[in-house]
């Protein structure tokens, strides 16, 4: 439960900006609790000095205010003095407390918010292994949930340990001025209460969190079914998921039941505490008044200070057991506020995107042990069209991305150089606008189609012809074939796609994420297997039209359709991390190798027609 | 995309009394609540007798005769108000937690039920929440809210009471307050839930945005705009925060008005209590308890409204659930079938036949509940046992209407597919289900085992069965590669596999089940160049002696089968063997040479 320093630096990092709203707010939760308790004071002194006839205490600040305001005889005949001043006090209590709202949620939001503008922009300066390391549902998680509980704590605990504690002083030296007796018994009691909740929260979260995963379970239980739902119909399984989502159901339930079980078990135990705590006071004030070592007013207010006692105790308990929970998630979020970012060598220049692109003797592994490319080395001559053929797990893919810089070749690992200059010693960001990569699976935003396209468009490298962003992105989709999928929606081009709107086929999507890259205008274009969901009459149009518009740029294809790569000037047949085969088409073919074996597997059956019996079937 | 709200049913009463029937197991548990509730309230009002009787009679007589019986009676009120606080919150949470179980259960079951037209007009998502969290809210309100609602109403009518009996015009005087801070607690009540759902609506789009910035990652690199999207986050961030201080200023003025009001009713006690007790009329321990229970009433009076308004949310719960319910589904067996071949829940397996599994369209005309257009009209065909029928068409020309008549996840809107002779309709679905193998193009695992994803299709099946079944279709290698065997876990939704191995391991699961009719829905089409080779050797033997329906992307798969159907914008253009529509010339024919009509490609590309 100890916090550690690097966690408080952090907690300090993100309450910079939001510090003086948390003393604000800790000032006016204290300014609160302390008009709370003066209102007791009052009431003690209109019950005793000026109903009952005793004489004004006349060393506390109310019976000084009460001798000045024209003592007891005054205040009996003008009641309503006494009245208006404890309104006023309400009033001032009122707009305390008003402050304390204000500030306590301003400050805590401030907080969150910096908090989760540092995660994201974190985030996105991480290099991309690791995002790779790390499941996406995880680190979700922890920027959602992990924050939430820091601000609860935050906003609920912080806020009100000065006043929590200062309550507790308070009510105990109050106490302590009226009978130290009754002071005695409200201490003693301190200890247990204290622990008592203390306990029961630390108790209750492992229990929590048990509840929390079957929860989980139940939830992805429900969610399989729906989305294999249709697998569920096929194969007529319906009873077996109901049974499996009755086991999962009941168990949650009863995991549920026991945990609040305990819970009313302990929430009982806990009143009981401090009811008998405040049976005990009560009994030994009645002692106290008949032995007339306190008033009838000091009677009633030392039962109202107890009373004030007994919660801030709890709540204290409560507190101590939730900083543990703070200190996890502050430790989880600090997992990724702590990670290494991705960097620029030193006196790192831009890159230019117009001259070769050359591998020299690339090594690439990411486990350290299993080379997924081992001494790759050729060279794009600018303005050529390359393609990359190779299977499943061949690095084709790795190559891609190591040109991308998503990944850093270690000194060891061989180069990849761009008109002449070693990638590593380019700005990541300038290498990334000059190679425009269209990824196998592309990932659209959650915004209109429009926005998607234009979004990744940089500022005087529009494609030629189009001087407006408007005819830039029409121009775009023409190329990339986009245009009848998007009039096909009733709002074109405003039509929002993913959650929110509507589910692009495969095919759509890569062809949207196509335009976006033309729009871009980088000087090399690499199109990592991204045509694979297109027909092939379209991919053929696609790349003819990118050919004609885009002359002059250096074009890489990724692919395990021939008809795709076949007309490139460059063909290069990776297996298993190595090139195996390199040439054109007809020097591939000519070669009888993988290259050709792939060609015949998929253009094979054109020759070998049906000429099988036919079944006798009528229609 | 989802069932629109506007469609949404309007139930009167807050819908309450829809929820009756799941209620009733759970009438008696509710009613003690109900009453361990108010023996608690009671309680609670009784407690600050004690103090006034200690003041009136201890105190102002000085004397403690009597004192133990009042020690006694005030530990069995204690003891009185735990157990029944413990009682009453344990089963409040029990009839939570036991009429949410229920609601979901029912639900579940109902969904097993509807047709597919109903999951393609709702996403996955919308449809989860109804089960999860309506459920859940529904269960709050019957139990929790409820409670509260009861605490606090009784405190609040048991406390008034109380101060009326002490003195009836200072108890009047608070009276008058009281509907004045109800009105305010209302008018602020109707503020915060906008204000809530306001909220909780930013939170999501936050989370939207980080997954969003989480799983695109490479996207937002490659793209270089970061900068971007980092400044749209800030400003959604912003816009929460901005929400929220101004959700937190609406309840902190709330929060200091009531308890203005409520000091304000001491101070007008205090005043004329004063005057009273001065002057003889009223005990110094009367008022000190009529004190606490004027300022006591305050917070409960919140809580009433808070009950209230929570049935207001609550309503669009129950309306959801009811509606849910209420759905029929579009596909369903008439209760003679259900009298004889059972139904989901309980298969009345000893009845049903064998299947042969010959087919015939007899004059089916078809649209989908949500479509405009026929896309099958007055359609005939007859498939013998054992014949092999081959879809083909582009992406989305509507290749899977067939063979969702087949499986009867769409019933025709007129005439009928017979099987086996007869009326599909005079069998039960899950008759039908159980003999068809189906392997989707976008192929489903649940988690779990590879065995246990096998076994969804022969839940009697052996390891070398599975085996056997892998083998067919090459999927043996994934296995052997993969350290536990059998037992590797695929992740939810299949999700540590690649897409072309989940294809293979569910084509396996339906070779396993030895169907008797056969559907592959471009069953290969993520599998690579010589895998898929393998594979589609494989295939031949696999749909002999089963009648088989293969919807295929690349024609070279379907050359070999006995008739082939050219799907084009939803309808059946063209039909026949592989050398009929290649001699016809039409549309069959131009999608086949497309494909292999590199040689005219390149020569355009030359030019």
């Amino acid at each position: 439960m100890t916090i550690n320093k690097s966690k408080l630096s952090l907690t300090l990092f993100f309450m910079k900006g939001s510090v003086h709203l948390f003393l604000l707010s800790m000032i006016s939760t204290l300014a609160v609790s302390l008009s709370e308790m003066i209102t007791p004071k009052l009431i003690t002194l209109t019950v005793d000095s000026i109903i009952e006839d005793k004489p004004i205490d006349a060393s506390a600040a109310a019976g000084k205010l009460a001798i000045r305001l024209g003592g007891a005889e005054y205040l009996r005949e003008h009641m309503w003095i006494m009245a208006v001043a404890i309104i006023i006090m309400a009033l001032i209590m009122g707009v305390f407390k008003y402050l304390a709202g204000y500030f306590g949620t301003a400050a805590s939001e401030t907080l969150t918010e910096r908090t989760r503008n540092s995660l994201y922009f974190k985030i996105e300066r991480l290099p991309f292994s690791w995002h790779t390391e790390n499941p996406s549902g995880d680190i979700i998680q922890r920027c959602t949930s992990d924050v939430e509980t820091l601000k609860n704590f935050l906003s609920e605990q912080l806020t009100s340990i000065v006043s929590t504690v200062l309550m507790i002083a308070l009510s105990l030296a109050f106490l302590f001025g009226i009978s130290g007796t009754i002071a005695m018994i409200a201490l003693l009691s301190i200890p247990v209460i204290f622990s008592f909740s203390f306990l029961f929260h630390r108790l209750i979260r492992r229990r929590f969190a048990e509840c929390d995963e079957n929860e989980g379970v139940l939830s992805s239980v429900v969610q399989e079914n729906l989305t294999g739902v249709r697998v569920v119909r096929a194969f007529g399984r319906e009873a077996h998921e109901i049974d499996k989502f009755t086991r999962q159901n009941v168990k949650y339930t009863n995991c549920w039941v026991k945990l609040c079980r305990i819970m009313s078990g302990f929430w009982a135990v806990g009143d009981l505490i401090g009811c008998v705590q405040v049976m005990l006071v009560i009994l030994a004030g009645i002692y106290l008044c008949i032995g007339d070592k306190i008033t009838t007013g000091e009677f009633i207010a030392a039962i109202t200070y107890n009373s004030m006692l007994l919660w801030p105790v709890r709540r204290l308990g409560r507190m101590v057991s939730e900083l543990s929970k703070a200190d996890i998630a502050i430790g989880r979020i600090s997992y990724i506020m702590n990670a290494p970012e991705e960097t620029d060598a030193e006196n790192a220049c831009p890159a230019d995107g117009t001259g070769d692109v050359e591998f020299n003797r690339v090594s690439f592994s990411f486990d350290g042990k299993n080379n997924v490319l081992s001494d790759v080395s050729f060279k794009i001559k600018s303005g050529e069209t390359v393609g990359i053929l190779g299977g499943t797990g061949s690095g084709k893919s790795t190559l891609m991305q190591l040109l991308c810089r998503l990944h850093d070749l270690k000194e060891n690992q061989g180069s990849i150089t761009l008109s002449g200059v070693d990638i590593r010693r380019l700005t990541a960001r300038s290498l990334r606008q000059a190679v425009g990569i269209v990824l196998q699976e592309p990932f659209l935003f959650s915004r209109s189609i429009a926005e998607n396209i234009s979004m990744a468009r940089i500022e005087g490298q529009e494609i030629r012809g189009a001087s407006d962003i408007d005819s830039d992105m029409r121009k775009a989709s023409e190329i990339a074939c986009l245009e009848d999928a998007v009039n096909g929606f009733v709002h074109g081009y405003d039509t929002v796609v993913g959650e929110r709107g509507v589910t692009l086929s495969g095919g759509q999507k890569q062809r949207v994420a196509i335009a976006r890259i033309l729009l871009r205008g980088a000087p090399i274009l690499i199109f990592d297997d991204s045509l694979s969901a297109v027909d092939a009459e379209t991919d053929a149009k696609i790349r003819r039209a990118i050919r004609r518009e885009l002359k002059g740029s250096t074009v890489i294809i990724i692919s395990h359709r021939i008809s795709s790569i076949m007309h490139a000037d460059d063909i290069i047949v990776l297996d298993q991390g190595k090139i195996v085969e390199r040439g054109n088409h007809s020097e591939l073919i000519n070669k009888n190798g993988t290259y050709k074996r792939i060609y015949d597997l998929q253009s094979a059956d054109a020759s070998e027609s049906a000429e099988k019996t036919e079944m006798e079937v009528r229609i | 995309m989802n069932e629109n709200e506007k469609n949404a049913i309007h139930l009167p009463f807050f819908g309450i009394p829809q929820l009756l029937p799941y209620l009733k197991p759970y009438g008696v548990l509710m009613i003690v609540m109900i009453i361990m509730g108010l023996v608690g309230t009671a309680m609670d009002i009784i407690i600050p007798q004690f103090q006034m009787y200690a003041i009136n009679n201890f105190i102002a007589n000085e004397t403690t005769n009597g004192i133990v019986y009042f020690l006694l009676l005030y530990i069995l009120v204690i003891v009185v108000q735990t157990l029944s606080n413990m009682i009453s919150t344990y089963l409040a949470s029990k009839a939570e937690l036991y009429v949410g179980r229920d609601l979901k259960q029912k639900s579940f079951e109902h969904l097993q039920t509807l047709s597919f037209s109903y999951y393609n007009r709702n996403s996955v998502g919308y449809i989860h929440a109804r089960v999860m969290s309506d459920t859940n809210r529904i269960g709050t309100l019957i139990s929790w809210e409820l409670m509260d609602a009861v605490w606090n109403s009784s405190y609040v009518i048991g406390a008034l009471g109380a101060m009326l009996a002490i003195d009836l015009r200072l108890g009047l005087l608070i009276l008058a307050i009281i509907p004045l801070a109800a009105l305010l607690s209302w008018m602020f009540q109707k503020k915060f839930v906008t204000l809530h759902r306001q909220i909780r609506e930013e939170n999501s789009k936050i989370t939207g945005l980080f997954s969003e910035g989480i799983s695109g990652a490479d996207a937002i690199k490659t793209l270089t705009v970061e900068d971007k999207v980092g400044k749209e986050f800030s400003e959604q961030t912003n816009r929460m925060k901005t929400v929220s201080v101004r959700s937190a200023k609406r309840r902190a003025l709330f929060t200091s008005t009531l308890s203005f009001l409520s000091y304000t009713a001491l101070a007008l006690v205090l005043w004329r209590g004063g005057i009273v007790s001065y002057e003889g009329m009223m005990k110094i321990g009367a008022l000190s308890v009529f004190m606490s229970y004027a300022t006591g009433i305050m917070a409960p009076m919140q809580w009433v409204v808070n009950s209230i308004s929570a049935l207001v949310m609550a309503q669009v719960n129950i309306e959801r659930f009811t509606s849910l319910m209420n759905t029929k589904s579009d596909v369903s067996d008439s209760p003679e079938v259900i009298e004889k071949y059972g139904d989901t829940l309980n298969p009345k397996c000893e009845n049903w036949e064998e299947i042969r599994g010959d087919i015939e369209f007899e004059d089916v005309s078809f649209k989908y509940p949500d479509g405009e257009e026929m896309v099958l009209e007055n359609f005939n065909l007859k498939v013998p046992q054992g014949a092999n029928i081959a879809i083909v068409g582009e992406t989305g020309a509507g290749k899977s209407t067939l063979v969702n008549l087949v499986c009867r996840f769409f019933e025709p809107t007129k005439g009928r597919i017979l099987i086996d002779g007869k009326d599909a309709r005079e069998r039960s679905q899950q008759w039908l289900h159980s003999n068809i193998g189906y392997v989707l193009q976008t192929p489903h695992l649940f988690s779990g085992s590879i065995r246990e994803n096998m076994l969804y299709g022969r839940p009697d099946a052996t390891d070398a069965d599975i085996m056997n079944a892998l083998k067919i279709v090459s999927a043996d290698k994934i296995v052997d590669r993969l350290p536990d065997g059998l037992d590797s876990q695929v992740g939810e939704g299949g999700g540590m596999m690649s897409t072309g191995e989940k294809q293979l391991i569910s084509f396996a699961r339906a070779i396993l089940s030895d169907p008797k009719i056969l559907i592959l829905d471009e069953a290969t089409s993520s599998v690579d160049t010589e895998t898929e080779k393998l594979v589609q050797d494989a295939i031949g033997s696999v749909i002999k002696g089963r009648t088989s329906f293969i919807i295929a992307h690349r024609l070279s798969t379907v050359v070999d089968a006995n008739v082939i159907l050219a799907v084009r914008d939803g309808k059946i253009v063209e039909s026949g063997s592989h050398r009929e529509l290649m001699n016809k010339k039409e549309y069959y024919y131009s999608l086949y040479k497309r494909q292999f009509e590199d040689e005219a490609i390149e020569k355009i590309e030359k030019i």
